[in-house]
C-alpha cells in the first residue's frame, strides 16, 4: 500500500504543477517520472499483492467518477464513465465473480454507454452547454442528496463486518461461474429474478406508448 | 517466487508475444490475400511486383505507412483523436485471447494449454470486447470534426446495437448444448457429439451475419461506405493511425473467424485422428494445423463475400438485422431446446 499512496502523491503533485504553470508541461513530466520510478524501484514486492492492486483500480475509480461530473466536455465524461464501469467490472474480477464482470463489460460498458455517445453525437452537444455545475433550479436538491448519500456510505463503512458474505461453504464451491450464478438465480431468488423482468417489460412499454404519443 | 509460478509467467509471455507476432503477420499477409483474390475474382493480376508473387507488398505497405505524415485536423478533438484508434486496437487484439487453438501440448514435463486465458465465461469476455470496440469507431468519426466521420461514428453505433442482439442469441444455442461458457468445453463437447453445424445451421447463419456487420465488412461496411461517405470514420486518418483501423479490422476478422470455428465447426478436433493412435504430441500439432485451416477457409470466405455482393442500404441493414434475423435467432434457440429436451442431442 505504500507505494500506492506515494504514486497518489506524484500523481497529484503533477496535476498541480501542471494547473500552476501550464506554459511547461515538460516540467512536470521531469519531476513526476524519476519519482514515480524511485518509488517503483524501492517498493516493487507492492506489485505482487493484492491489496496494491485493489487500491490502484479503487484510485482509478474515484478519479474517473470525479471526472465525469467534472469535466466540461459531455463526451469525454462518457468516456470517463466508461472507465469508472470497466473498473467496477475489475472489482467483482478480484472478487471471484467472473460471471458478473463480464456482464457488467456488455450490458453497462457495452451496450447501454454506446446509446449514451450515440445520443450524444447525435445531439451533437458542445462543451459547458447548460452543464456548468452547480447552477439551476436543481442546485439545493441535488446538494441535499449529495450530502444525504454520503452519511448513508459512511453509516456503511463504519458498521460492516469483516466477514465476507462468501464465507458460507456452499457459495465457494465454483463461486462467480454461469452454472452457479444460474442456479442460484432460479432457485433461490427466482422471485427476485421474475420481479425483475416484469418491470422491464413495464419499462420497456412505457417507453414505446411515451415514444408513439409524440408521433402522431 | 516458486519455479512453478516462474514458469506459468514465462509460458503466458512467450504464449503473448506468439499471438502478437502469428496475429499481426497475418494481418499484414491478409491484406495481400485479399488484393489478389480480388484481383483474381475481377480476373485481373493484383499486386506480384514487389518479390516473388507479391510476397512482399505488405513489407512495402507496412513501410509506406510508417513513412507518411501524420495529420491532426486543426479542428479535431485532439486527445480523443489520438486515443480512437488504441481504443479500437486493444480490444480487437485482446479478443483472441480465450479462444483455444489446440489441446494441450507436453513441453518439459508439463501439460501447456494452447491458449492465453481459459476463462470459465470466455464466450462472453469475447463479446464483451468486441461490444467495446465500437467505441474506437464511434469517436474517430466524433473526434475528427468531419460530417462525413460523424456519419460513420453514427452509423456504426446504429449498427452495433441492431447486430449484437442476433448475435447473442445465434449463440444462446451453441450454450445450451455444450451446457458451458467455456470455449474449451464447447470444443469437447463436439468432439464427443458431432460438430454444431450439423443441426444449429440457422444458428450459423445468423451468427455468420452479424460477424460480418461486427466486423464492418462488406455488404455491411457502411461506417465508412467509400461512395457515400468519402472513407466515413476514418476519413481524416492517414500515416499509422490509419493502418491502425485497418490493422483493427482485419484482427476482428480472424478472431471472428476463429470463434466460427470454435463455436460452429469443431475448433481443433480432426474427425477419425483418435482412432489413428498416433504420438499425443504429433496429433495435438495435427489438430492446430486444422484449427488454422479452419480459420484460413473462412477468412476467405470474408474475402470472397466482400467481393461478391453489393453493399447494403442503411435502412436495409436495419431491417435484416431487426426483422429477418432477430426471429430466426430466437426461433433457433426453441428449436435447440426442443431437441435438447426430447433427449436427440
Amino acid at each position: 500500500m505504500t507505494l500506492l499512496s506515494g504514486l497518489v502523491i506524484v500523481v497529484m503533485a503533477v496535476a498541480l504543477l501542471r494547473a500552476l504553470m501550464p506554459s511547461r508541461p515538460i516540467l512536470s513530466a521531469v519531476a513526476g517520472g524519476p519519482a514515480a520510478i524511485v518509488l517503483l524501484a524501492l517498493y516493487w514486492r507492492d506489485l505482487l499483492g493484492m491489496d496494491f492492486w485493489a487500491g490502484a483500480v479503487g484510485f482509478v475509480a474515484i478519479l474517473s467518477a470525479l471526472l465525469v461530473v467534472l469535466h466540461p466536455n459531455p463526451m469525454v465524461s462518457v468516456l470517463f464513465l466508461i472507465l469508472n464501469l470497466l473498473c467496477v467490472a475489475l472489482f467483482y474480477i478480484m472478487l471471484h465473480a467472473h460471471l458478473l464482470a463480464a456482464l457488467q463489460v456488455i450490458v453497462y460498458a457495452g451496450a447501454i454507454m454506446v446509446l449514451f455517445v450515440f445520443v450524444i453525437m447525435l445531439l451533437n452537444l458542445k462543451s459547458e452547454e447548460g452543464l456548468r455545475l452547480g447552477r439551476g433550479r436543481q442546485r439545493w436538491p441535488a446538494h441535499l442528496l449529495g450530502v444525504g448519500f454520503a452519511g448513508i456510505l459512511f453509516w456503511v463503512l463504519r458498521h460492516r463486518t469483516d466477514q465476507a458474505f462468501a464465507d458460507s461453504p456452499r457459495w465457494l464451491e465454483g463461486f462467480g461461474t454461469a452454472r452457479d450464478m444460474g442456479t442460484l438465480l432460479f432457485t433461490d431468488f427466482v422471485f427476485a429474478t421474475e420481479i425483475a423482468s416484469v418491470l422491464l417489460v413495464a419499462a420497456m412499454v412505457g417507453a414505446v406508448i411515451l415514444a408513439k404519443r409524440r408521433l402522431d | 517466487m516458486n519455479p512453478l509460478t516462474a514458469r506459468l509467467l514465462l509460458e503466458a509471455t512467450i504464449k503473448i508475444a506468439l499471438l502478437f507476432f502469428v496475429n499481426l503477420t497475418a494481418v499484414a499477409y491478409m491484406t495481400l490475400v485479399e488484393r489478389r483474390v480480388c484481383a483474381w475474382i475481377q480476373d485481373r493480376s493484383g499486386p506480384n511486383r514487389v518479390g516473388p508473387f507479391g510476397l512482399l507488398q505488405p513489407l512495402a505497405d507496412g513501410i509506406k505507412f510508417i513513412f507518411k505524415e501524420a495529420i491532426t485536423p486543426p479542428q479535431a478533438h485532439k486527445a480523443l483523436y489520438l486515443l480512437a484508434p488504441v481504443i479500437i486496437f486493444v480490444p480487437a487484439m485482446a479478443a483472441f485471447s480465450v479462444i483455444p487453438i489446440g489441446p494441450p501440448l507436453m513441453i518439459l514435463g508439463r501439460a501447456v494449454p494452447l491458449q492465453i486465458a481459459d476463462v470459465d465465461s470466455g464466450l462472453l469476455v469475447i463479446l464483451g470486447l468486441s461490444s467495446l470496440g465500437v467505441y474506437g469507431i464511434a469517436l474517430a468519426g466524433w473526434s475528427s470534426n468531419n460530417k462525413y466521420s460523424l456519419m460513420g461514428g453514427l452509423r456504426s453505433s446504429a449498427q452495433l446495437i441492431s447486430y449484437e442482439l442476433a448475435m447473442g442469441f445465434a449463440v444462446v444455442g451453441v450454450l445450451m448444448s455444450a451446457g458451458s461458457l467455456r470455449l474449451n468445453d464447447v470444443v469437447e463437447r463436439q468432439m464427443q457429439h458431432g460438430w454444431n453445424i450439423l443441426w444449429q445451421f440457422p444458428g450459423f447463419l445468423v451468427f455468420l451475419t452479424a460477424a460480418f456487420a461486427e466486423t464492418n465488412r462488406l455488404p455491411f461496411d457502411l461506417p465508412e461506405a467509400e461512395s457515400e461517405l468519402v472513407a466515413g470514420y476514418h476519413t481524416e486518418y492517414s500515416g499509422m493511425r490509419f493502418s491502425m483501423f485497418y490493422m483493427a479490422e482485419y484482427l476482428n476478422m480472424i478472431t471472428a473467424s476463429a470463434l466460427v470455428t470454435t463455436l460452429y465447426f469443431g475448433g481443433y478436433h480432426v474427425p477419425g485422428l483418435a482412432a489413428l493412435d498416433l504420438n499425443p504430441t504429433l496429433a495435438a500439432l495435427i489438430q492446430v494445423g486444422a484449427f488454422l485451416a479452419k480459420v484460413a477457409f473462412f477468412l476467405f470466405v470474408y474475402v470472397w463475400v466482400r467481393w461478391t455482393l453489393p453493399r447494403f442500404r442503411y435502412d436495409q441493414l436495419m431491417n435484416l438485422g431487426w426483422k429477418v434475423l432477430l426471429p430466426i435467432a430466437v426461433a433457433h434457440v426453441l428449436w435447440v431446446a426442443f431437441i435438447i429436451l426430447m433427449g436427440w442431442a
